[in-house]
């Protein structure tokens, strides 16, 4: 739904090839080497993380790695920049709540 | 540790053109960047730039981008990407670190070239997913090809909010309208032109209230402000939109000048702190020089330009070229460097201009709405007289403001466009001179702002030459709508041609064949539906 098909003035997105990743338990498909967030984007993945403190939802923001607002739990390490980590097979990807994995 | 002659820190326009005029002297060179991939906020810019040959017109950010890189692979240019330089002490030293490690680098001369962060404007709600930079929105359609929403309100009306919304719409995003505080729409008329003919709405004198939505954004209100940016109250309208764009200007990063101890300044006009610098990018730190947007916020051009200027002259500080040679090389940037500051949004204007350097008086609905209203639209040297259009074929070019751009006086094979020496003189047609129809200024036009106009064609219908940057392209003998500049139906049209070579870089001329008394208003074609009947 998100992704671009047809663009007039670049021809083509550099991809990698088709991969699986999980996110929260569900295995969901993006492109390898693409950032984490772009992938999940595509799925229509909105919410990365809740703030710690008052329990707000928090997504992408600026896209290049420095506002760390995109922050999630790859492969059981946390506050990882998901807009500029590339995704790889089999990742593991988790909502942050605060620091953690669970409410 | 390791030395170099010339360590430049970012590898955006600034810092690559810095690297490569160094190189190019015969200095050692190594240049940092804590991004993975090179070009600064090159790579993102997809629209054709503005200047005259010598800046780059009328090619696309993303190519500008890919030939300095180029150009500095082919000098031995040492491009070290994902580092993060994290301190810069005494004796021109810099520690960097890169994959969780930290190594120590000693230049003879550092070009800091660290850019600019986007600025912010906090509202309620603007926390939600779905509030995104404008270099965001760019970031993930035009480097990562997926659009950041479906319907998108663009706050800020200056260049960068402009460019992005059209890309938006390029993408296949609906902009459903764009937003501004201020009372003028803050960026290149014709900028704005391009997105009021597609039907954007432009609201000057509002701003945001509230993004609406639990988990995401679903919906955002909107306020008028009055003369004293109070809002008022009654005036707030409701937009469905899933995604709020926030272009509301730039702020120079200017830490590692701080850190490095450098005179600095806070100058609203540059957006920011900056480091004081000489006219050759020198800080008070002899030997540290600072250049593009970490200097001052202006445009990838003159970045570009500040780079050569500093790295020509880390090169005569260190003896790889004579003061002689140096002086000449800068007259010829520093000229380069004025050219683009000239104009009405240039450096040294205020925000009030009311004229051009002319003397036309400039279109208030332009800088209200984004248009050029009809009235308003004979008082400029680019539009042809009644007379005129009865000859035949004639250019129309709708660039009213001074802005500092040229080519389109020499796309013209026959020399029917004059803009003089002064890339910021308003274009003029010489009507004496035939249009052969090339479509070549159309295409040249980094404005989108030149149109061909034959009012007789067939008998009661004309034809309207236009430039078109979407996908897909339509089709000969398509039916679809004309739209006026504000984006408004004003008949049925049909698709007489469409031009399109690797010459014109993916802008093709789209011909319409529209009512002849419709030929001065009808600027855009919008495809019909696929089942839908045109009446």
């Amino acid at each position: 739904m998100y992704r671009i098909k047809e663009h007039p003035i670049l021809k083509s997105f550099q991809k990698g090839r088709l991969v699986k990743f999980e996110f929260d338990g569900n295995v969901m498909e993006g492109f390898e080497g693409e950032p984490i967030s772009v992938a999940l984007k595509a799925n229509g993945v909105m919410v990365h993380r809740y703030t710690k403190k008052h329990s707000q939802p928090r997504g992408v923001f600026c896209s290049i790695g420095r506002c760390t607002d995109c922050v999630m739990i790859v492969d059981g390490q946390t506050n990882v920049r998901t807009c500029i980590t590339p995704l790889a097979e089999g990742m593991k990807i988790e909502t942050q709540y605060g620091v953690l994995n669970k409410r | 540790m390791e030395r170099f002659e010339l360590i430049v820190i970012g590898a955006g326009p600034a810092g690559l053109s810095a690297a490569i005029e160094a190189a190019s002297c015969g200095m050692s060179v190594i240049v940092f960047d804590e991004n993975t991939r090179p070009g600064g906020q090159l790579f993102k810019q997809i629209h054709k730039f503005f200047g005259s040959k010598e800046h780059k017109a009328k090619e696309r950010g993303f190519n500008i981008g890919k030939n300095l890189l180029n150009e500095a692979e082919e000098l031995g240019v040492r491009v070290e990407l994902d580092s993060t330089v994290m301190g810069i002490f005494r004796n021109k030293e810099i520690s960097v670190m890169k994959n969780d490690s930290v190594k120590h680098f000693k230049g003879n001369s550092i070009v800091i070239a660290t850019g600019a962060s986007e600025n912010m404007v906090p509202f309620k709600g603007w926390t939600l997913p779905g509030v995104i930079g404008a270099g965001a929105a760019q970031t993930m359609m035009n480097i990562h090809g997926i659009k950041p929403g479906n319907r998108v309100l663009m706050v800020g009306s200056g260049n960068v909010g402009l460019v992005v919304g059209y890309q938006l719409i390029q993408a296949g995003c609906i902009l459903e309208a764009i937003i501004d505080a201020a009372p003028r729409v803050g960026g290149y008329g014709v900028h704005a032109a391009k997105l009021a003919r597609i039907g954007v709405p432009f609201y000057m004198s509002h701003t945001i209230k509230l993004a609406q939505g639990i988990d995401r954004v679903e919906g955002a209100i909107i306020v008028e402000v009055d003369k004293s940016w109070k809002p008022v109250s009654g005036s707030e309208k409701t937009l469905e939109v899933d995604t709020i764009c926030i272009a509301v200007g730039l702020s120079p990063m200017s830490q590692l000048v701080r850190l490095a101890g450098c005179k600095t300044l806070d100058d609203p006009k540059k957006g920011g702190i900056v480091p004081l610098c000489n006219e050759y990018g020198e800080t008070s730190i002899s030997g540290i020089y600072a250049a593009g947007d970490v200097a001052g916020i202006e445009e990838a051009s003159s970045a570009m330009i500040q780079g050569k200027i500093a790295g020509a002259a880390a090169s005569k500080d260190q003896g790889y070229i004579s003061e002689d040679e140096f002086k000449a090389r800068q007259k010829k940037l520093e000229n380069s460097l004025l050219q683009l500051r000239e104009g009405m949004f240039g450096h040294k204007s205020t925000a009030q201009v009311t004229h051009t350097d002319e003397g036309y008086e400039l279109s208030h609905s332009l800088l209200k709405k984004g248009y050029i209203s009809d009235t308003e639209l004979s008082h400029y040297p680019g539009i042809p007289t009644e007379d005129d259009l009865k000859d035949g074929l004639v250019p129309v070019i709708e660039c009213t403001q001074n802005i500092p751009c040229n080519p389109c006086q020499d796309a013209c094979p026959k020399g029917c466009i004059k803009v003089g020496d002064n890339i910021t003189n308003l274009p003029s047609i010489e009507t004496s001179v035939k249009c052969s129809g090339c479509g070549m200024c159309v295409v040249s036009c980094s404005g989108q702002a030149i149109f061909l106009v034959k009012q007789n064609h067939s008998p009661g219908y004309g034809l309207v030459s236009l430039p078109y940057e979407f996908s897909p392209l339509p089709d000969v003998g398509d039916i679809g709508y004309a739209l006026d500049r504000l984006g408004n139906v004003v008949s049925k049209a049909e698709v007489i041609s469409i031009k399109k070579t690797p010459v014109m870089d993916e802008t093709a001329v789209l011909t319409m064949k529209v009512p002849s008394n419709l030929t001065m208003k009808a600027r855009f074609f919008k495809p019909a539906m696929k089942e839908e009947k045109i009446i």
